[in-house]
């Protein structure tokens, strides 16, 4: 499931702000409480995808560090196509709840 | 180990599984390293080796990283290869313009004996070129519409395979117009007798015949189309192809972790008990 869903994850992970690739991974890890355990190295692709089909943006700058540092950002594109998956889950999200919730109810009126 | 020569070892495995694209590989080394030093610097505590050894093992096997990006690089480099198409017949039709004009303001003539013949040359260049021309549009205009996919599976190879076949047929009626542009020049530069201005059409002719064989010849074209041809012919292209690391790359890439090719084809055996017994697993 979360296979299918990488894509909207790392643009709601862009949308507070310009991130690098780790910082992106620990906005996920921290936003979904550790709930994914996703290996790392498959964010970088996928950055890498959105970028080619110009949901980001994407930079090198110098980190306090003094390391070269890759940092992304959502483009007008991308903050479109993010509005759109959330519109999409909200409503998959809503089907799902009443279909659960209504089956839970008629599974316990059978019971009784 | 040394701590360096940790990260190092895994930064170069991953640098050759990506060899296939010289300029990702290079790129996606340096954000690596940086995410493996930050990891590392994120982790409490004084264990440095063990922390650099778990994010490593956080970050996954660079196979599977590498399977990832190689959907990714080819739809790259099929609408680079696209791009080179519409320039190649950009630069063939001024060539093509330019020694027309040419021929108008030196007034070259031809005699009548040759009139009809080059009536008859002119007619196969212009519609060979017409021809060359939709099919390199269509083609460029197909390869820049396909969406980019995060694998290589079945449809998007079938994609790409089309691309490859809309790229030789450009070029076919593209070789017809530039070999009767070779015969049409020839025939004027000899009627002229071969005058100083004659280098004029000569080295637009050259130029048409380099472009055309940068359209014909290039590496990425090539590569391109052995991959296409994946899974079919897995095995075999990366052999017939020699030399080309690139090949062998994504056919290793594919064969272990693509998930719409069977992990029970055979890699051994003629090519067509191969291409059966491929065919014959295919879901």
């Amino acid at each position: 499931m979360l296979k299918g869903h990488l894509d909207m994850i790392v643009l709601a992970a862009l949308a507070t702000g310009p991130a690098h690739g780790y910082a992106v991974i620990q906005e996920i890890h921290r936003r979904s409480g550790g709930a994914f355990e996703l290996p790392e190295g498959t964010i970088y692709p996928a950055l890498h995808r959105l970028e080619q089909m110009g949901l980001l943006d994407s930079r090198w700058t110098t980190a306090e560090s003094g390391r070269r540092r890759r940092v992304y950002a959502l483009t007008k594109r991308g903050t479109r196509a993010l509005t759109d998956h959330r519109a999409v889950w909200q409503r998959f999200s809503d089907a799902i709840g009443g279909l659960i919730g209504q089956t839970s109810h008629a599974t316990v009126q059978h019971i009784r | 180990m040394p701590q360096s020569s940790i990260f190092d070892d895994y930064l170069d495995r991953l640098t050759r599984e990506l060899s296939f694209d010289v300029a990702l590989s290079r790129r996606v080394r340096q954000e690596v390293e940086d995410h493996l030093l930050e990891a590392v610097a994120a982790e409490p505590g004084d264990a440095l080796i063990e922390a650099q050894y778990r994010a490593i093992r956080n970050f996954g096997d660079p196979r599977d990283i590498a399977s990832q990006y190689a959907a990714l690089s080819l739809l790259k480099q099929a609408r680079r290869v696209g791009t080179v198409v519409v320039l190649v017949i950009a630069g063939i039709f001024i060539a093509m313009k330019g020694r027309g004009a040419w021929y108008d303001v030196m007034q070259w003539g031809l005699s009548p004996d040759l009139r009809d013949i080059v009536k008859i040359g002119l007619l196969i260049d212009r519609y060979a070129f017409m021809v060359t021309l939709a099919i390199g549009v269509v083609g460029w205009a197909y390869i820049g519409s396909r969406p980019v996919s995060a694998t290589c599976h079945a449809a998007y190879r079938d994609q790409l395979k089309r691309c490859l076949l809309l790229c030789i047929a450009a070029a076919v009626p593209l070789i017809a117009s530039v070999v009767t542009d070779v015969i049409l020049t020839g025939l004027r530069v000899f009627e002229a007798r071969l005058p100083p201005s004659a280098l004029v059409p000569l080295l637009s002719m050259a130029a048409e015949i380099a472009l055309a064989g940068v359209h014909c010849c290039r590496r990425p074209a090539r590569k391109l189309g052995a991959e296409a041809a994946l899974p079919a012919s897995i095995a075999s292209s990366a052999n017939r192809i020699r030399g080309s690391r690139q090949i062998q790359h994504f056919s290793r890439l594919s064969r272990t972790t693509s998930p719409d090719y069977p992990a029970r084809c055979p890699l051994s055996g003629s090519p067509e008990k191969r291409f059966r017994a491929i065919q014959q697993a295919r879901p």
